[in-house]
């Protein structure tokens, strides 16, 4: 038995690996994977404007506002908007306002500032722009503006120089959470459960597409043309169930391997041409994720995170195939068996779903339930145990839960396909699928 | 030795194979004839072990059909049971191997029977682009890969040109000298007449007729007289005995109720002074068959 199974098994590997689509697909992937990790070395090498600074010029008729007002905006610029770069090109502009004017026609991004003496208020600002300002520009600009002006009423005070500085230095907050669980890294956790998490998950769709369209396809195949009258008159289904499982688990394995190299290779490449940082370039958001993910301590929780959700991944791989491998003996052609595909993609997908839900509602206990449930749980249980929800145990569970599951598929489905495979009729098909549970070995 | 005794198969509440009995010595080639639907291929799904009785049991050389034996099975399917993706040389490797065959023995029965069946260029081809005549020779080849002690041959000649028919039948002829059981079945009775000595002919999965073909043939009481001369069809009709008289080309075939019947005949053609041609025949198989089939089919 042993060796016909691995023969079923290398036969099966082989219709799939060794085809020149299998090649030409996973060239187009690996293309794609390394041109998404590489794409703004891309962009920029079709040329272009990439300077996204505005242009801020500053006409200061105060004759003392220009510096304050410069280091405001950058100060500002990191508070707000959080851009250590600086989101402006800043310049003491000398001529009079109607060239800045001028300026402004020939360049509309440009952004003029002019800063005069107010007897009342001490401070008069008019910003000049183009058109309207995006609200972001609007809140940097009239923070630093009120700023300097509070600065400058200040310094005509009479306050003195240390009071004044003790008034600008930042007040010194200290976070206190009741729950001892929390800590102030997690408090960025969501957002990154929310932006990492699907692009981590999303090679997990994909390969149990693969998984499920592999064995429907093949099993499909065998029986419309027949031949698996041939094979089952020589091995057992028992056998021929088992080969297909095998091989379905070890193509979405290798695919899924290839799928790490094409994201490896891109990162090589990024990095030869970007210098020593990987993340260099990636643009501020990403780069401050991934800075993040170091900070909160998620790297020192991947030691058990990693593993168990592999294991749980791989087991629910196990699961999807073992059902499909069942669903596709029922249906008597590769349409039918397309059409019975679809739910199991939407139990997939609803994970997926649910995955990057599970951040924005926290501690739902409908999500937390369905973490448990097998099929889903590969995609949900790793999200909710990154966010905390999960513990080592209510993993555990859903593990022993996908188990089970995986038993009683062997155990209950093996009798249908044993019916199924050599069924060509789908006429009164639950009936004899029911008939089939009933049978024992 | 195949047994088939007293097998029963139900689907469901549909009664498939109804006390079917028959036996198969080596070297025999047995027709298992019947209209569509009479059980032919739930009998054959079970003598290959795919399907198991609801009564009664299935024997070859006395063990009952499981894993073990079914590599000394060869099995040709009505339909193309052929993975049309796979090249000639990978179709066989598969099915060779999973009758316990290792890759030398395969490739060199392969080779060896593709130059019999003259189609040794088509060893790489994929099998989709083969004609359904050659198709047909590599599913045949296929089932007699591993040089079965038993090969059942569900319409065989489907597909094939007078030409490669001679093939196949030379290779079934072989086959049985060398003592193997062959259980064919097929529509076309003249196929059937050319090999089996012995048959079953089956309806609604009941077995309406069975035995030695000489012996069903004398057993048919109704022969066939072929007539050319100046003899005229009325004259003829107007026998006592005769059933039917059919004109041909150049001669008559006329239908007698019995044996008998033909002394009766002669004598009127024998006033004739132009009679070139009196033939007393037995019955075409394909005759029997309508004739039996018809007369159960109501029942």
């Amino acid at each position: 038995m042993t060796s016909k199974l691995n023969y079923l098994i290398g036969v099966s590997l082989k219709r799939k690996i060794k085809t020149k689509w299998f090649v030409i697909a996973n060239i187009i992937l690996g293309i794609i994977i390394a041109g998404i990790i590489n794409i703004d070395s891309i962009i920029m090498l079709f040329g272009g404007d990439f300077n996204n600074k505005v242009p801020l010029y500053v006409i200061d008729e105060t004759g003392v506002s220009y510096e304050l007002f410069e280091s405001q905006i950058k100060e500002t610029d990191i508070n707000l908007a959080g851009k250590e770069e600086g989101s402006y090109e800043i310049k003491k502009y000398d001529k009079s306002l109607e060239e800045a004017k001028k300026e402004i026609e020939e360049d509309n991004k440009i952004i003029v500032i002019l800063l005069q003496e107010d007897k009342q208020n001490t401070l008069k600002a008019t910003i000049l722009s183009d058109s309207f300002l995006d609200t972001l520009d609007t809140q940097v600009l009239t923070s630093a503006i009120n700023t300097v002006k509070v600065a400058l009423a200040l310094s005509n005070s009479s306050i003195s120089a240390e009071e004044i500085e003790s008034i600008y230095r930042n007040a010194t907050i200290e976070r206190v959470y009741l729950d001892e669980t929390k800590k102030s890294e997690d408090e960025n956790m969501e957002i990154i459960v929310t932006t990492v998490f699907p692009i981590v998950i999303l090679p997990f769709f994909m390969l149990t597409i693969f998984l499920v369209q592999m064995i429907g396809a093949e099993v499909n195949d065998e029986k419309t043309t027949r031949g698996m009258e041939i094979i089952i008159s020589n091995v057992s289904p028992k056998t021929h169930f088992f080969a297909k499982v095998i091989a379905g688990n070890l193509f979405v394995l290798f695919q899924g391997l290839l799928l790490v190299l094409f994201v490896l290779l891109g990162f090589f490449i990024r990095q030869m041409i970007g210098g020593n940082s990987i993340v260099n370039g990636l643009g501020s958001e990403v780069s401050k994720i991934i800075a993040n993910l170091g900070e909160t301590g998620i790297a020192s929780k991947f030691i058990y995170i990693i593993p168990l959700s592999l294991l749980l991944m791989i087991l629910t791989f196990v699961a999807y195939s073992l059902l499909a491998g069942i669903l596709a003996s029922m249906t008597t052609n590769t349409e039918d068996f397309q059409q019975l595909q679809t739910p199991i993609i939407i139990i997939s997908l609803i994970g997926y779903y649910l995955a990057m839900m599970a951040g924005v509602f926290e501690g739902a206990t409908f999500i937390k339930i369905l973490g448990f449930v097998p099929l889903i749980s590969a995609i949900l249980a790793p999200s909710l145990l990154v966010l905390g929800q999960f513990g080592v145990i209510e993993f555990m569970i859903a593990i022993m839960l996908v188990i089970i599951t995986n038993w009683l598929l062997i155990k209950y489905g093996l009798r249908i396909y044993k019916v199924g495979i050599l069924n060509y009729s789908s006429s009164g098909l639950w009936k004899k699928m029911f008939k089939a549970l009933k049978t024992k070995e | 030795m195949l047994k088939v005794e007293n097998v029963t198969k139900y689907y469901g509440d549909f009664l498939a194979v109804d006390n079917l009995s028959f036996t198969v010595k080596p070297g025999e080639i047995f027709g298992l004839l019947g209209v569509n639907g009479a059980g032919k291929t739930t009998t054959f799904r079970m003598i290959m072990g795919l399907l198991d009785p609801t009564k009664g049991k299935i024997t070859l050389d006395g063990k009952k059909i499981d894993y073990d034996i079914t590599d000394k099975i060869g099995f040709l399917t009505e339909e193309r049971s052929l993975l049309t993706k796979m090249t000639v040389k990978e179709q066989c490797l598969f099915y060779g191997t999973l009758k316990g065959m290792n890759k030398k023995e395969i490739l060199k029965r392969l080779d060896e029977l593709l130059e019999r069946f003259e189609i040794p260029e088509y060893k790489d081809k994929k099998i989709k682009e083969l004609s359904k005549g050659n198709q047909q020779k590599v599913q045949f080849i296929t089932a007699i890969l591993n040089d079965p002690k038993l090969l059942i041959l569900d319409e065989p000649f489907s597909g094939l040109d007078p030409f490669n028919i001679e093939l196949f039948k030379n290779e079934i002829v072989e086959m049985s000298n060398r003592g193997s059981m062959i259980i064919f079945s097929s529509h076309r009775m003249e196929h059937v007449e050319l090999f089996c000595k012995k048959l079953v002919v089956m309806l609604k999965g009941k077995s309406v007729l069975d035995g030695y073909l000489s012996d069903i043939k004398e057993q048919y009481r109704k022969k066939n007289i072929l007539i050319k001369g100046d003899v005229k069809k009325k004259e003829l009709e107007q026998i006592d005995g005769v059933v039917e008289v059919i004109e041909k080309a150049d001669e008559f075939e006329v239908k007698i109720e019995e044996q008998k019947v033909a002394s009766k005949v002669f004598e009127v053609i024998s006033n004739h002074k132009k009679i070139t041609k009196f033939v007393v025949e037995e019955p075409s198989l394909n005759e029997i068959f309508v004739a039996k089939v018809g007369e159960n089919y109501d029942k």
